[in-house]
This record gives C-alpha cells, structure tokens and sequence, in this order.
C-alpha cells in the first residue's frame, strides 16, 4: 500500500467566534488535531484612543478611557488620574483615596465575575456564568447608584472622585460582602473539583515564570506560574499599603491555576473592601482642580497600577502651558499575553485555544485599544 | 535603593551613555545618549545582579512636534525596581534597533511604534500591518502632522 500522505493546514478562527471575548482572529497551523503555530491578528477594535487623549484636556481624556478596557473601568480612570496627578502634584484626599480603593476592589471583583462566568461558559458549563452574574448585578447596582453608570463609570477623576457614595452605599456593600465568601464557595463547588473541569485544565497551556517575565506578562498569569508579584504590594500607589491582604499564587503555571489564583483574589479584594469600609474617614472627596482651566507643568511620567487583568499603565508626557497632553501611551496587559499565547499552544489540541485564551482573561479592547 | 539611590547607582555604572532628565515626575528619567548602542544597554541593564530589569513594560513612540522620542519603561520583578530611559531621533530616516533578543515582548510594542509612527525597525522580523486595517494608506495616523478629510480636532477651549 502506498504511503499515506500527510500536510499541514491552516484553520482560521474567528474574528467572530464566541470564545474570543471580542473580535479576535486567530491563524492556526494544524497538524491533523494538533497545533503546529498560532498567529493571532488583531487591530478588530482599534478605536485610536491614544490619538484620541492627544486631542482632548486632561479631564475630557478620562471619559474617553473608560472604553479602553470596559470591564474595568475604574482602573483605566484611576490609572489616568493618578498620572495626571502625579504629573501636577495634586495631593488626593483622604477619603478620595478610601472610596476609590472600595470602587477598584469592587471592580475587581465584578471583572473576575465575567472571567468566571465566560471561561465556564466556553468550557461547557453554564451554571456557573447564570451564579457569577447574579453577584456582579449586585456590584453593578452599588455602581449605578454612586455614578449612575454600570459599566463606563467616569467616576475617578484628576483630583479625587466625580460625588460622594450616597448613604445607602454602606449597608448595601456590607450586605454584599457579608455573603460573598459563601457564594465564592458555591463556584468552587460546581467548577474546582469537577473533574471534567479539571481534564480540561490541568497542564494545559503551562507557563515558565522565565517565559512570562520575558514577554511581560503580569497580573493573576504571572502569579499563577508562582511569582509572587503584585504592584499593590510592591510599587504601591495610592493607599494600598494600609489593608492587609495576600497574594495568591500557583505552582504549575497551567490553565487550572490561573483558575485558582483568580478565584482566591476575589475573597483577597472583599478583604479590601471591609477594611476599607471600617477605615473610611470623613472629610473632602475632591482636591482643588478646575477641569477648564487645568495646565499641567511640563514633564512625563508611566505610572502603573494593578488591574484584574495584571499591570495597566499610561505613559504620559506633557508641554508646559498646555491644555492637552502631548502623548498617551496606553498599556494594556492582555497587549502582553496574547503576546505570549502562541508559546503556550504549541503542541496542544485545537479545543485548547478557547481553554487557554479563557484563562489568560483576554479582552480585545484592552489589546486594540 | 529607593529612587534617589537608583538614579545614582545608574549614572556611577552607565556614565557616558545616561543624563538624568529633570523632566522626569514619579521614576527617574533618563536620557540615553548612544541610541546605536541600544541592545548592548538593555542587555547590560537585564544582567546586572544588581538591577536585574527583566520586564520591559512598554515602549513606544512620541512626535514631539520637533522629532521624534522612543521611550523604554522598565521593571525588574525580582529587585522591584522601575525606571525610564528614552532618546530622541530626527524625523528623516527615523530608525531604531529591536530589542526582542532581550526582552521578547518587544516585538508588538516595536510593531506598533513602525505601524503608527514610521519608525523603522531593524531587525525585527516581522514588520507587517498590525492595528490599522490591512489595506490602510494614509500614512502615519500618530504623527502630529498627520491628517485626513474626515479627521477633526478639538476646537480651543
């Protein structure tokens, strides 16, 4: 019999595919079930928000950077506002800085949501994305009623936060808080032991804490392949270095602890919470800063915080007597670990695209910016 | 060592090649004055025991009105140090060398700095359409004397 003859091949996925959190294309070279290379293409949602800030104030931009990662909103204000503040020396008040840590743990609590109910939903199971919703509506509902929004806040502003949490904020968050730990256990009922859940996780797409520094890939991915690095611990910004919280980290580095990490992070960031609530002091909740008339003093800075996702950053530079800043850089981590997604492919089966680009928590806004 | 000390140790060990820029507002800032030496620097800067930068954070272009700057942001995730260092180049055959021999993770940032400023890459391997659709042809949109019939800015408040 003559010998079978083989080839390589290339199967296109996406833009539009329902697993890829937005419009991401992905190039994959196949070789019969197994993936030879993965080329992703991007660019889908540029929206040019980087030119975009160029053209605007300092107080329009951050209305506009809601939309650079819409899951975490808050953190893309803040980020802004923090260099902008940095940039100008605009020293934010006590209470500023209190309720703007409650907002961004909140955040990160309802962006970790999403992550659970889609990465489960792409795996095959849909309980756990009706649960994950349930408890991110609550989140939503504190939200709306400080700002009026429930996704694109514009609530952190240069200088402090847009209005003060409306009395019934507190005993709602508390509320909340009082029985998310028991509703993070009911997750990890249906989703940690489960063994179909862990087939599909284990040692797939495992990531060297070498390959991950060299690409940089940083947030909950490069704590799960074991290195216990956190900016709100080791470049701390605003008030971090008053609460008490731990860093979770994994072993493996695979799909499974990526998995774990995010899941202890969400009872770390109610930590945070409740410490903030019980500390939160009365007083001020914006410094002294005329949007319209604001110049910021010539100068550049990158300033970084730690978003659900991992390091979010802006590079800003400013020219004196200037309205508007000169340039905006925008980093965004899910840039970084789409960067490093072919490597952690190779050699696995086609169905662990969808696992592995769920566990990195990719969202293309935040890539296309 | 806290800023003040890394701004020091930095300037005793690159002296010829870093000028400390008062520009600079959180991190120190610098100057770097051999931009052909680029790859030598980031390398010797990764493998010094005592800075060990081995993130690159991001990197990226500026049009400063008057030429162009490539900036660097770096970290070290072991020493939890961070700074910055960027140089100028002239508009006219602006042209960088890659530092993905370093730091892998270069590779988007310095596609992206090609797609959207013009800066060409040596090096780099794979300069091809990136953020802008494939058959864009309208230049360079992020430089500042970019335009385009549909492209409007801001009136002056």
């Amino acid at each position: 019999m003559a010998e079978l003859k083989t080839e390589e091949f290339v199967v296109n996925m996406g833009p539009h595919h329902p697993s890829t959190h937005g419009v991401c294309r992905f190039v994959l070279t196949m070789d019969g079930e197994v993936i030879v290379k993965v080329e992703p293409v991007i660019g889908y949602l540029h929206r040019a928000l980087e030119k975009i800030c160029e053209n605007r104030t300092y107080a329009q931009c951050i209305p506009v950077l809601d939309r650079f990662e819409y899951c975490t909103s808050m953190s893309c204000n803040q980020v802004f506002a923090l260099a902008t503040e940095k940039l100008a020396g605009i020293e934010v008040p006590e209470r500023a800085e209190y309720i703007r840590v409650i907002m961004l743990e909140l955040n990160r609590i309802a962006s970790h949501l999403i992550w659970l109910g889609t990465t489960s939903l792409d795996l095959g199971a849909l309980t756990p994305f009706l649960y994950a919703f349930r408890e991110r509506e609550d989140i939503m509902d504190l939200f709306e009623m400080t700002c009026g929004q429930r996704l694109t806040y514009n609530y952190i502003r240069v200088g402090g936060v847009a209005k003060d949490i409306p009395k019934e904020f507190i005993p709602k968050a508390k509320q909340f808080l009082s029985t998310f730990d028991s509703k993070v256990d009911d997750y990890e009922k249906v989703l940690t032991e489960n063994p179909i859940f862990m087939t599909r996780n284990q040692n797939i797409g495992v990531m060297s804490p070498e390959l991950a520094i060299a690409y940089g890939v940083s947030g909950p991915n490069l704590r799960a392949s074991g290195v216990k690095f956190d900016l709100r611990r080791d470049d701390p910004y605003s008030i971090y270095d008053r609460f008490k919280f731990n860093i979770p980290t994994g072993q493996n580095g695979d799909c499974y602890d990526r998995y774990r990490v995010r899941m202890q992070e969400m009872r770390e960031s109610a930590k945070i919470v409740r410490q903030a609530i019980e500390q939160l002091p009365e007083g001020e909740i914006s410094a002294k800063f005329n949007p319209i008339v604001f110049k910021a003093p010539a100068g550049e800075l990158y300033s970084r915080i730690e978003n659900s996702r991992g390091e979010m950053g802006v590079y800003l530079q400013s020219r004196d007597k200037e309205k508007k800043p000169l340039r905006v850089k925008l980093r965004g981590s899910s840039y970084n670990h789409l960067q490093a997604m072919p490597h952690l492919l190779k050699g696995h089966k086609i169905a662990d695209v969808v696992a592995v680009m769920a566990s990195l928590d990719i969202i293309m806004p935040d890539v296309d910016r | 060592m806290n800023r003040e000390e890394l701004a020091k140790y930095l300037l005793d060990k690159f002296p010829d090649t870093l000028e400390l820029l008062e520009t600079g507002k959180a991190e120190p800032f610098f100057l770097m004055k051999k931009p052909d030496e680029i790859v030598e620097f980031c390398r010797a800067i990764r493998d010094d025991v005592e800075l060990r930068m081995d993130f690159l954070c991001q990197m990226c272009g500026v049009d400063t009105g008057e030429n162009f700057e490539v900036v660097y942001s770096v970290a070290s995730v072991k020493k939890r140090y961070r700074f910055d260092f960027k140089f100028p180049l002239p508009y006219e055959g602006a042209e960088i060398e890659s530092v993905q021999t370093v730091w892998p993770g270069a590779n988007w940032f310095e596609r992206e700095t090609w797609e959207l400023y013009g800066i060409n890459v040596k090096n780099h391997g794979n300069l091809t359409r990136f953020l802008l659709p494939d058959d864009w042809d309208q230049g360079f949109p992020m430089r500042k004397d970019w335009d385009a019939p549909d492209f409007k800015r801001m009136p002056e408040v």
